[in-house]
């Protein structure tokens, strides 16, 4: 009985580590934003997929990067920080203000990735969830009311379209 | 099919996997040396690591 209930519940997140590593990002980002308090952040990836053909040997490959992402209600800005799934270190933020960008949109297919397009020649694609299993890509970390206010900021505040 | 035929045709299926891993990862290596040529110039973004002493620090 106990087995199967706990089989069906799915697995249980570990929010003592959970909150250490909201904790870390939050270290984080502060260190390397300015004024890192007023925004309220969430854990972000970026996916890029990429084909290859080596003669006989043809596939695909798909490059994860981690991101601490912080957003600003009142002044319309997100900011991408890069990490690694430990929270180790962070590289150099990227601010990506409402009023400079040229697009942002929610994507639908083939995942409900937040778009943002600095200009016309790149783009941005962060995928956010509420909690990801897998610690050895994703930062561990269980997000649900962050990611809830984060989409409602995007959806109606953020995106242009 | 008799037991010999079946460990011949996977042991083929064996060799094959083992020869694209490393003729893949030999494209790769390539590829990575020719990538990194040309990236020799461009500078790479600062990294910052977390302080060991982050947690006495006020972070909400």
């Amino acid at each position: 009985m106990g087995f199967f209930s706990r089989l069906f519940k799915g697995p249980e997140i570990d929010m003592e580590k959970s909150n250490a590593n909201a904790k870390k990002m939050r270290a984080l980002f502060n260190q390397v934003v300015k004024d890192g308090d007023k925004y309220r952040i969430i854990f972000g990836y970026t996916e890029d997929v990429s084909r290859f053909n080596y003669g006989f040997v043809h596939g695909s490959k798909t490059k994860i990067g981690n991101l601490i992402v912080g957003w600003n209600e009142a002044e319309q800005t997100i900011v991408v920080v890069p990490t690694v799934p430990d929270l180790s270190g962070c590289s150099e933020p990227t601010y990506y203000r409402r009023s400079e960008i040229h697009k942002a949109y929610r994507n639908k297919y083939p995942t409900d990735a937040f778009i943002i397009y600095p200009d016309r020649k790149g783009y941005i694609g962060i995928n956010a969830y509420d909690w990801l299993d897998d610690e050895s890509l994703y930062v561990y970390v269980s997000q649900d009311d962050e990611l809830a206010a984060f989409t409602e900021f995007f959806k109606n505040s953020f995106a242009t379209k | 099919m008799p037991l010999g035929e079946i460990g011949a045709i996977l042991l083929v299926l064996i060799v094959v996997f083992i020869l694209g891993q490393i003729w893949f990862h030999f494209v790769e290596s390539i590829l990575d040396k020719i990538k990194s040529f040309f990236k020799s110039n461009k500078k790479t973004p600062e990294w910052h690591t977390l302080p060991d002493d982050w947690e006495d620090k006020d972070c909400k």
